[in-house]
């Protein structure tokens, strides 16, 4: 599904993200988890076509998506759901979710099966996006990038903003699109949360990727317990 | 009183028409387009030049529109290109000082070649009296055709996906771009809605009263203060403000003297500046 080899970005010739290499088959979850500062946000925003990269490739489905603008690859089924959201403020829940779909027609059986995974969504359908609570922002970003029906959804920090209770709900929403067959890639430093989630995981630490494996494995690194899971 | 608010009327509702071009090209693009007032003007040469030759007045007029369109197109496809290029301060200062050149020559060129040209649409004779005040035919079509056309720009930004989707992008270009909407194609879109605007703007305004080669500038400055009153980016907020601002200026000729009525306009901006940095209806905060 997505593949991603010796990748490297930053700002303005800085590299942030070094030689990073992972990859996504169909139907997984997968996490890439690493504390405030380790690159996941820049390794994102630079592989969905919203920072050029320095190095590397990245494939997705097959195809050569590397350096493409994010538009472009947006419409090519790879979904981003940024950490600061990006909703449009001033336009309805309504309006917001059916954008999501374009320039396709909205179809109504998916508007139905994301306003039955987020019934706040529908309590506030005609409300503006802007006066919703964080929580329920969250839920609207991610149900107006599922309005098109994605292939593969990649996620930056879905937890940020949330008390630890919505932040659970929101990965329970999650757990609910993934059992459908949803393919999704997130990036996490409530290292909890997405282990409770994920098939696989990446860690990346000052850029660099050092570790990976099955979740099992990684909750059973002796490193991993003691740096994001609190366990000493 | 009532002649007033109704001249103030049909005055602001192509105020409200000139600024609907600029801020929407402003509030999208962020690019502020000084060439305005001149696309406005080409425009009405053009449908002139048409009835000159024979050409009837409506076939003339869609020929002026179609003209107006196309100077959008042309102005995204050339001298923007390097705009594009740049974001923020950069692009909206490079933006000005390049259409500011371009209107600078065309204005050059028509006073040269067209120096006594103008253009004049007489619709209708006579007047016709609404709630006691008689009110040209001018006055009334030029405002029907302003009317039809916020109401038109309302539903496409309001009911159609594309409409949408160019909200969308005033609203946050990132978000846009992450659900696969291209702002460059959106700005060519709303560059061509905005000639057509404009050359609207001159059609309606030579219904009232001549446009002629040196018009440009008027409808330039009208247009920026409208816009800056209403809200970048905010069509309903250019037709709210368009009116406001048309009803302070024909009461302020008419109780003061029409020389110190722009000055009050003037006074009128700022101070809406002031309480509300955003404008009436702004979207960019």
């Amino acid at each position: 599904m997505l593949e991603v080899t010796g990748f490297s970005a930053g700002y303005q010739g800085n590299d942030v993200v070094h030689d990073v290499a992972f990859h996504v088959d169909p139907g997984e979850a997968v996490m890439i988890i690493g504390s405030n500062g380790a690159g996941k946000t820049t390794l994102f925003r630079a592989m969905c076509g919203l920072l050029s990269s320095s190095s590397g490739r990245i494939l997705f489905e097959g195809d050569d998506i590397t350096g493409l603008p994010a538009e472009r690859i947006a419409r090519l089924g790879m979904r981003f759901v940024s950490a600061e959201r990006h909703l449009f403020p001033r336009m309805t829940v309504q309006e917001n979710l059916l954008l999501g779909a374009y320039p396709r027609r909205p179809d109504p059986e998916t508007m139905s099966i994301v306003l039955n995974l987020f019934p706040r969504l529908a309590e506030r359908r005609r409300q503006h996006a802007r006066t919703m609570s964080g929580g329920e922002q969250q839920m609207l970003a991610v149900g107006r990038a599922l309005m098109s029906k994605p292939r593969l959804l990649v996620l930056d920090e879905p937890s940020t903003g949330l008390a630890p209770l919505l932040a659970k709900a929101a990965y329970e929403a999650l757990g609910v699109l993934r059992e459908r067959g949803l393919t999704v890639l997130v990036a996490e430093q409530q290292v909890p949360l997405a282990m409770a989630f994920s098939d696989r995981g990446y860690v990346l630490e000052n850029g660099f990727i050092r570790l990976q494996g099955t979740t099992e494995e990684l909750a059973a690194n002796p490193g991993i317990r003691s740096a994001y899971l609190g366990v000493t | 009183m009532t002649a007033n608010i109704l001249d103030g009327i049909v005055l602001g509702l192509q105020f409200g028409l000139l600024a609907a071009g600029l801020t929407l090209v402003y509030g999208l693009g962020g690019v502020l387009n000084l060439a305005y007032g001149q696309m406005a003007v080409i425009s009405a040469i053009i449908v002139a030049l048409a009835m000159d030759a024979g050409v009837p007045t409506w076939p003339a007029i869609g020929l002026g529109l179609l003209a107006g369109g196309l100077l959008g197109l042309i102005l995204d496809l050339t001298i923007l290109r390097p705009v594009y290029r740049l974001r923020g301060e950069a692009r909206v200062l490079l933006s000005l000082l390049l259409t500011l050149g371009v209107s600078f020559i065309v204005d050059g060129f028509l006073i040269w070649r067209y120096p006594l040209k103008a253009l004049t649409l007489r619709v209708g004779v006579g007047a016709v009296e609404i709630l006691g005040v008689p009110m040209r035919w001018g006055s009334l079509v030029a405002s029907a055709i302003t009317l039809v056309t916020f109401a038109g720009l309302f539903i496409f930004f309001q009911r159609t996906s594309l409409g949408r989707a160019v909200r969308s992008v005033i609203e946050d270009e990132e978000g846009a771009r992450l659900i696969g909407i291209d702002p460059n194609r959106m700005l060519r879109l709303i560059l061509v809605l905005s000639g057509v605007l404009a050359a609207l703007v001159a059609v309606t305004r030579a219904m009232v009263t001549p446009v002629d080669v040196q018009s440009g500038l008027f409808i330039t400055v009208f247009a920026l203060i409208v816009t800056v009153v209403g809200g970048l980016g905010s069509v309903a907020g250019a037709l709210l403000a368009g009116i406001i601002m048309g009803i302070v200026n024909v009461v302020a000729a008419d109780l003061i003297g029409s020389y110190i009525s722009l000055i009050i306009l003037l006074g009128a901006a700022a101070v809406t500046i002031l309480i509300r940095p955003a404008g009436l209806l702004g979207v960019k905060e």
